[in-house]
Order: structure tokens, then C-alpha cells, then sequence
């Protein structure tokens, strides 16, 4: 049987910031997404583009619709199924990078891999892999705080591709970059979409970096405004 | 994974030295009071159990039947040659002593007090125990003729005499008359043990003879073992070969001294409670800010997947290494400071006075067990276990994606 690689299903989210305060976040958003594909989710700040992000990835629940992941349903289920759905078939870049401050570059990049059980040895390889992709070879015993933003946030993006996952989600990963370090790191997210063949979906609202994506997708007021694939 | 998370714990632990080192200095000083507590209460308690059998019971005194209700000169130890010979051939037996005991009066030209007189060989009383370590003034000796008596301290004081002074030492003898004889005082012991030191007049057991006319048969025989362990079965062995006699344990005869050791076990338990519910206290407020301020990054690591069960690791590791290492150093301070006081004793001469009411020593010396240190490292590793349920329980409810927003 023949399905999307990741099917959003009539999902809206609701926010209770306050006692009788109420915030519709997304409003029955549908969208589906083949394996292997490079994706922009854009609009305006305050359009939902984080919050729909956190939902495909399992970080949050919605209110109302569901999210099936290589055909599986991944809402409304055990924390501990997100758990490994996030550690083994999901990779998360954050915009503030996010790295865990006490260890070093190469351990955050083997951090997920850890979790996985994988080998010391395959942990080594596949390290040393993406570092040269992302070309951090010789910062991997620096620890975050000693490394720019540009260089945390590709550790991040090494952490995240790593462990080798179905699906990368990115929310805003250029937004604390200078635009030349955008540019190259939304190049090496490129390159690894088109060499590992592992789906990306990234939200920004950089117009250069908008303009890399094959598949856009315009989101306003919680609302899908376009679904194009530009060139 | 084990060693990421233990890296990670650890680094935690270095990025906040001041605090873990606040920590660990607030367990290792509890845990060092406490040891020193434990160590000297106890001191102070065997001390009086130990004087208590050295001068007085032994470990084990045996008694003719009915002698304690009525001690009178009629119940007389009989057997004492063969109980001397078992004595002789039983390796269990450290040493032993043979008295004569008969309640009386010592007297001087313008006081008179009530006392037990003790017919003795101090030869045997020294080996046995160790009177002449309680001299504090004259000789140990009858001296010429046997015609010396040696008497307790706290006596000395009621009677106002000191060395060389007479006494008159009368009591009834086995004709139930009354019998006098005049001693020269050559010694004057204190002993602790309050009965002994308000009472006893030690004096040639020939002299007691004479004066109780008791030509054979002892009032009492103590016995002092190699070994503590062996009292009940001593006892039992005495029991089966000689059971006219009433034999019985120094927590026996002394039921007040067996009440103290356990009161003192419940205070050393209650003390260490308090103490370690304390360093608990300063164990959960540390751990609780630690987790609080690092809820951000704990988010970070369930967003990427780690399980709230890893995190829990990572967090009762953090715990650990901080009670453990409290408790190395609170132990290693404890166990010097217990070993310093177990050989020179601690010096207590400015509350003598209040010491010697009660029959302490002045100088104390401390005991040092092994649960003192399995009872501590216990109370720490529960402390440092019951300090991270709280925040915990904080963590399970946090959500990743608000834990991760969070300023």
C-alpha cells in the first residue's frame, strides 16, 4: 500500500496561556510529505510554523487531527513510544542550537547514537562521517561554549543526522546566524538531503534560505496559505 | 551510555564545585560529629560497664544460693577449690578472684559509716581487675602484718580521713557476733563504680577470716573471660557443673548498666537520624536548584530522545557522587579522630564533678565499631536517595518543549 512518508491530518492546536484565554495556533492543517524531500514551512512570526513542527515531531500533542509516520500513527500514544520515535527515527535541530553545554562536540554528536546502543566503533566512524560533511573535523573536542554559532549550530545539525533518522525537523535553524554562515549551513543540510537521503523539513522566514527548498510551504495564521514546489 | 551519563554527571557536579563542595563538606562534618558522638558516648558507657566489672562483678559472680536476698555468712561459696580447678583448665577464662563480702561499719573517733567489707588478695585483684590502676592515694598494700585497709574514695571524704589514719572496722561474724579489729588506712582508690567508692573497705582476706571467723568457703568469685562472647556460655558451663549456685552475667547483677547501653544505642540512632535528615535537607535543596535551573537542558535531552529513566540516572547519579564522597571524607575525619581518642582518651576534668556523680571517668576513651561507618554510609545513601524524589517527581511532570522555552 502506497502512503505519504509523513501525512498531517486535519491538525489544529489550541493554547490556554490564561483562565478563559484561548490561542488557535494551527487550524486544520493537511499536509503530506514523501521521503527524501528538502521543506520549508515559512510565514510570519506567529503563523504556527514551530508549533507545527513540534507536532510532526511528537514534541506536543494536538488538539484535534493526527500525524502518521511511515504509517504509523504518532499522536495520542505513550510518551515512552515518542521517546524512541525521537531517539531512533527523528533528528530535532533547535534555533538556539541546543547542545548539552557539559560535553564536548564529539559527544554531543554520539549522544543520540549512545542512546541507539550503537558501538563505540560505529560511533567513532559515523562521527568523524558527518564532521567532515559538515567540516567541524577539528573542533569535536571543544565544548559548545567554546565554539561560534555557526560551528554549534552545524554540531547540532551533525547530532541530529547522525543517528541516522527517517526525518530531520529544524525549526529556524539559520535564525542566530550571519547570512554567509546561513548560507553554508543550509548548503551542508543540502548536501546531506541529497547523499543520505534522509527528509528535512526546516521552517525560517529568511528569504535566502526560503529560496533553497524544493517543497514550500506558506503558513499564515495557522493556516496552510500555499503548497508549492518552486522549480 | 552509562559512561555519557556519568560524564555527565559528573561535569555537572564540576560546573557547580561550589555548591557540590558545600554539599560534601556539610555531609562529611554531620557524619564526622556523629562518629565522634557515637564514639565517645559509647566510650563513656562501656567505660562504666568495664569499671563496674573490674572492680566490683566480673563478667560472671557466682554466689551461694540465696546469698543476694540474705548475705549472710552462712551462704557460703564451698566448692570454691573445684570451681577454682574448672577455672584453671578452661581456656575461655582470662582471670578470676575469690572474696569474702560482709556488710559492717567503719568508724572513726567522730564519724561512722555504714560499709562492705571485702576480705581480697590483691595480688589476684590486681591480675584480675587491675585495682591498683584505681589508686589514687597511699600504697597498694596491706602493709606490715596485714594490717592496712584500703577503702574507696567518696568513704575517705565521709569519713575525713586520709593515709595512715585508724579505722575501726566491726561486723557480725559467723557466731552472730559482733567483731572489731583497727586498721592503719594505706590506700585510697576511686574507682567509679559508685557503690564501690561511697562503700567498700578492701582488707587481707587472712584479716577477713579472722575478723568473720570464716576458716574456709569465699562470699563471691568473679570471673573476667578473653572474650565477651563467651559469657553465656560460660555461665551455662557453670550452671550444668555447679547449679546450688546462683551464677549470674554483670547485666544481671547490673541491670541499670545493660539499660544504659541500650539507651545509649537509641541515642546514637536518634542523633544520627536528625543528623542525617539534616545533610538530607542540604542534599535536597542543592538538587532541587540543580534541577530546576537545568530544566532546559533536561528538555533538550528528552527532545532528542532520552527517556525520563535516563535522566532519572543521570540525576540519583549526581545524588550519589555527592553523598559518597561526603561520606569518604566525613569517614576518614571520623575514624582519625576516633582513633586518636581511642588510645589518649578525651580529657573531660572540667566537668569532673558531674562526671563523678554519675561514676564516669574524667578521661574517656572512645569505642570505634564498624556499623558506626555501615549505619552511616546507609543514612547517607537513603538521604541522598529521599532528597531526589522531589525533584524528580518535578521532572516526570516537566513537558520537553516547555522545559525547553523556559528563560
Amino acid at each position: 500500500m502506497d502512503f505519504p512518508f509523513l501525512d498531517v491530518k486535519k491538525i489544529s492546536k489550541i493554547f490556554h496561556p490564561g483562565r478563559d484565554v484561548q490561542v488557535q495556533a494551527l487550524v486544520d492543517i493537511s499536509l503530506t510529505f514523501s521521503r527524501g524531500e528538502f521543506v520549508v514551512i515559512y510565514g510570519p512570526s506567529g503563523s504556527g510554523k514551530t508549533t507545527l513542527l513540534n507536532i510532526m515531531g511528537g514534541l506536543d500533542s494536538p488538539t484535534a487531527g493526527d500525524v502518521l509516520l511511515d504509517g504509523e500513527r504518532i499522536t495520542g500514544v505513550e510518551e515512552k513510544f515518542l521517546s524512541r520515535l525521537r531517539r531512533d527515527h527523528i533528528g530535532f535541530v533547535f534555533q538556539a542550537y541546543n547542545l548539552i553545554p557539559v560535553l564536548t562536540a564529539r559527544e554531543n554528536i554520539e549522544y543520540v547514537m549512545q542512546l541507539q546502543g550503537r558501538s563505540r566503533g560505529e560511533c567513532d566512524r559515523r562521527t568523524r562521517e558527518v564532521a567532515e560533511k559538515l567540516a567541524i573535523a577539528d573542533l569535536l573536542d571543544k565544548l559548545p561554549g567554546e565554539l561560534s554559532g555557526g560551528q554549534q549550530q552545524r554540531v547540532a545539525v551533525a547530532r541530529a543526522v547522525a543517528s541516522r533518522p527517517k526525518l530531520i525537523l529544524a525549526d529556524e535553524p539559520t535564525a542566530n546566524l550571519d547570512s554567509k554562515s546561513a548560507e553554508g549551513l543550509m548548503d551542508m543540510m543540502q548536501a546531506l538531503n541529497e547523499d543520505e537521503g534522509i527528509t528535512i523539513i526546516f521552517s525560517s522566514h529568511d528569504p535566502l534560505v526560503i529560496g533553497k527548498a524544493k517543497h514550500s510551504i506558506l503558513l499564515k495564521d495557522g493556516e496552510v496559505a500555499a503548497d508549492e514546489f518552486p522549480g | 551510555m552509562f559512561r555519557t551519563s556519568c560524564r555527565i554527571a559528573w561535569a555537572s557536579l564540576v560546573r557547580r564545585s561550589s555548591r557540590s563542595i558545600l554539599v560534601v563538606v556539610m555531609i562529611a562534618m554531620s557524619l564526622w560529629g556523629l562518629l565522634f558522638m557515637e564514639g565517645i558516648y559509647d566510650g563513656m558507657t562501656e567505660q562504666m560497664i568495664n569499671n563496674a566489672i573490674r572492680s566490683d562483678s566480673g563478667q560472671i559472680s557466682l554466689f551461694a544460693a540465696g546469698y543476694r536476698d540474705d548475705p549472710d555468712l552462712s551462704r557460703m561459696i564451698n566448692q570454691d577449690r573445684e570451681i577454682s580447678s574448672l577455672f584453671d583448665g578452661d581456656r575461655r577464662v582470662k582471670s578470676y578472684v575469690r572474696r569474702l563480702r560482709q556488710d559492717g561499719l567503719a568508724a572513726t573517733a567522730h564519724y561512722s559509716r555504714n560499709v562492705m567489707i571485702y576480705g581480697v588478695d590483691l595480688a589476684a585483684e590486681k591480675r584480675h581487675g587491675r585495682l591498683d590502676g584505681y589508686l589514687l592515694k597511699g600504697e597498694y598494700g596491706f602493709g606490715a602484718k596485714e594490717r592496712g585497709v584500703i577503702i574507696g574514695a567518696r568513704l575517705a571524704e565521709k569519713l575525713k580521713v586520709k593515709i595512715g589514719k585508724k579505722l575501726i572496722v566491726s561486723a557480725q561474724n559467723s557466731e552472730h557476733e559482733v567483731s572489731a579489729v583497727a586498721l592503719t588506712i594505706t590506700g585510697i582508690v576511686r574507682t567509679n563504680n559508685m557503690a564501690m567508692d561511697e562503700s567498700a573497705v578492701f582488707i587481707d582476706m587472712g584479716k577477713a577470716r579472722e575478723l568473720f571467723m570464716t576458716p574456709a568457703g569465699v562470699s563471691q568469685i568473679c570471673v573476667i573471660l578473653h572474650a565477651e562472647k563467651d559469657i553465656a556460655a560460660v555461665q551455662n558451663t557453670l550452671r550444668r557443673h555447679f547449679g546450688t549456685l546462683q551464677i549470674l552475667r554483670w547485666d544481671e547483677l547490673y541491670p541499670a548498666l545493660m539499660q544504659s547501653r541500650v539507651m545509649m544505642e537509641g541515642f546514637n540512632l536518634v542523633t544520627s537520624l536528625l543528623v542525617f535528615g539534616v545533610a538530607g535537607l542540604g542534599i535536597f535543596g542543592v538538587m532541587l536548584v540543580s534541577v530546576l535551573e537545568r530544566l532546559r537542558e533536561f528538555g533538550i535531552m528528552l527532545a532528542i530522545g532520552t527517556s525520563i529513566a535516563q535522566i532519572r540516572g543521570i540525576i540519583f547519579t549526581e545524588s550519589f557522587i555527592l553523598g559518597f564522597t561526603g561520606y569518604v571524607a566525613g569517614s576518614l575525619l571520623g575514624g582519625a579522630t576516633l582513633l586518636y581518642y581511642y588510645h589518649n582518651g578525651l580529657d573531660l576534668t572540667i566537668f569532673s564533678e558531674g562526671l563523678e556523680e554519675f561514676g564516669m571517668d574524667v578521661i574517656t576513651y572512645a569505642v570505634i565499631r564498624a556499623q558506626y561507618f555501615s549505619t552511616a554510609f546507609i543514612a547517607v545513601m537513603l538521604a541522598t536517595f529521599v532528597s531526589v524524589l522531589f525533584p524528580l517527581h518535578l521532572l516526570k511532570k516537566a513537558n520537553p518543549i516547555e522545559a525547553i522555552n523556559r528563560v
